[in-house]
């Protein structure tokens, strides 16, 4: 039995603070990322892409996740809202990760010398940005709304064993990519203090736009489910 | 009845079904001995006997194998109706995942036999540790079905399901794929404990998705 009774809450009255703040957020880490913090003494200012590349990558690990504890909450209680955020949570997913990509080609470049190189970080991503380009595919080719977000939601749990595979990818093969350096199992984070507080403060930021995203999509879908309720 | 019990049933009223209508494992196989063909001709005969080609060549062809076998087995399902009477059956919604696993490993055992002796001998491979290449072969054969029954309930009765059950099969199959190929290589190269901490992985991966295809697999039958 699906329950159909819409998930309304206060979200959509507080979305516009939210997001002035994430903007303005926005604005502060760009500004922190390409002026206040040092020049790296090795990559010169290349490494700058680090602050867009990393809240990318730490945010699609936890789009992802979020898909996954979404789908579990749909199988659990049959409530739209847990799909209406799984997708949402897929969508901006697939989002960031595809720009985690492009941003870690535009880094490894000049880095490197080569735009894409076949290593266990790089490949590992891609297969992931993949699998959940196919979890949305499959979303599509679903007509009905119960099959659609079953079928989704299974996917969703299976796919996520591919987000620590992705992360500890580095740890596990030899790998170009560089290794952890702010959650280090050795210890405190090897990086200046004034790169680290403005890669937190990045990271800040680009969770505020996800989570003005979200609410975003979210509204939408469950204006979406409820249109279709009305209609059939 | 108990569950196992139920999943040998289903198991064998599968394996009765691909012994009265062989195609599954015909195509599966002939399509396993094509590649193995063209694999030489494509990249030489010198790179297709590389001790790491050879076996990453033959897991990709494997795991397209077992998607094939898959799909033609759920196919059978439907043109007969078959699918409706088993689920309505008591039990028959939680065996189904299981029985068609063990019918499916069973079914790509012999393609994968087949495939690894054409592999042995057209490729005039040098086998170093025998017996750990059939300790890596089962576990890897264990090792993909579960994957790829899930996505192909998942996109059964789906338009372009032909197209879809790769898409989501094969970047979940990765690191199955990679522990076989690398398990395989590592025993035809001699690396007995390189070849025997692959093959745990594949266990760990078959077990892995064993459990999550028998919790969650009945909720997506309809």
């Amino acid at each position: 039995m699906i329950e159909t009774t819409f998930w309304r809450g206060s979200v959509p009255r507080v979305r516009p603070l939210l997001g002035i703040v994430a903007a303005a957020s926005f604005v502060v880490a760009s500004y922190m990322a390409l002026v206040w913090a040092p020049t790296d003494a090795v990559q010169g200012d290349v490494y700058r892409i680090l602050y867009v590349h990393v809240p990318l990558a730490w945010l699609a690990y936890l789009a992802f996740v979020i898909v996954f504890l979404a789908s579990i909450g749909w199988l659990w209680t049959k409530r739209p809202v847990f799909d209406a955020i799984a997708v949402a949570s897929a969508e901006i997913g697939v989002l960031f990760t595809g720009l985690f990509l492009v941003a870690g080609s535009i880094w490894a470049k000049p880095t490197w010398g080569v735009w894409w190189t076949w290593e266990p970080r790089l490949v590992t991503t891609a297969i992931m940005f993949v699998m959940y380009v196919g979890y949305l595919l499959l979303r599509s080719l679903s007509p009905d709304f119960s099959r659609r977000a079953t079928r989704a939601a299974i996917f969703g749990i299976v796919a996520v064993i591919d987000v620590p595979i992705v992360h500890l990818s580095v740890l596990w093969a030899n790998s170009l990519h560089q290794l952890p350096t702010v959650l280090r199992a050795s210890g405190s984070p090897a990086l200046d203090s004034a790169m680290l507080l403005t890669l937190m403060v990045s990271l800040a930021a680009y969770t505020l736009i996800y989570v003005y995203f979200m609410s975003a999509r979210i509204s939408l879908e469950l204006a979406r489910q409820e249109r279709s309720w009305a209609t059939t | 009845m108990t569950g196992l019990g139920r999943i040998g049933l289903v198991a064998v009223r599968e394996l009765r079904a691909e012994r009265r209508e062989p195609d599954g494992i015909v195509a599966a196989v002939t399509f396993i001995a094509v590649l193995v063909l063209l694999e030489s001709l494509v990249v030489g005969p010198v790179v297709a006997r590389d001790a790491d080609i050879a076996p990453a060549l033959f897991w990709i062809a494997l795991a397209f194998a077992t998607i094939l076998a898959t799909m033609r087995s759920f196919d059978r399902e439907l043109e007969d109706d078959a699918l409706e009477g088993l689920v309505a059956l008591p039990g028959g919604r939680d065996a189904l995942f299981g029985g068609k696993v063990v019918a499916i490993a069973v079914v790509l055992a012999i393609v994968a036999l087949v495939g690894g002796l054409l592999s042995l001998v057209l490729l005039d491979l040098p086998l170093a540790l025998p017996l750990h290449l059939v300790v890596v072969v089962v576990l890897g054969v264990v090792a993909l079905p579960p994957v790829v029954v899930v996505d192909v309930v998942l996109a059964l009765r789906l338009r372009a399901r032909a197209a879809l059950v790769p898409i989501l099969a094969l970047p979940v199959l990765v690191p199955q794929l990679v522990a076989a190929s690398r398990g395989a290589s590592a025993a035809i190269a001699g690396d007995a404990v390189g070849a025997l901490s692959w093959a745990g992985l594949l266990f760990a991966f078959a077990v892995v998705y064993g459990v999550i295809g028998l919790t969650i697999v009945p909720a997506a039958i309809e």
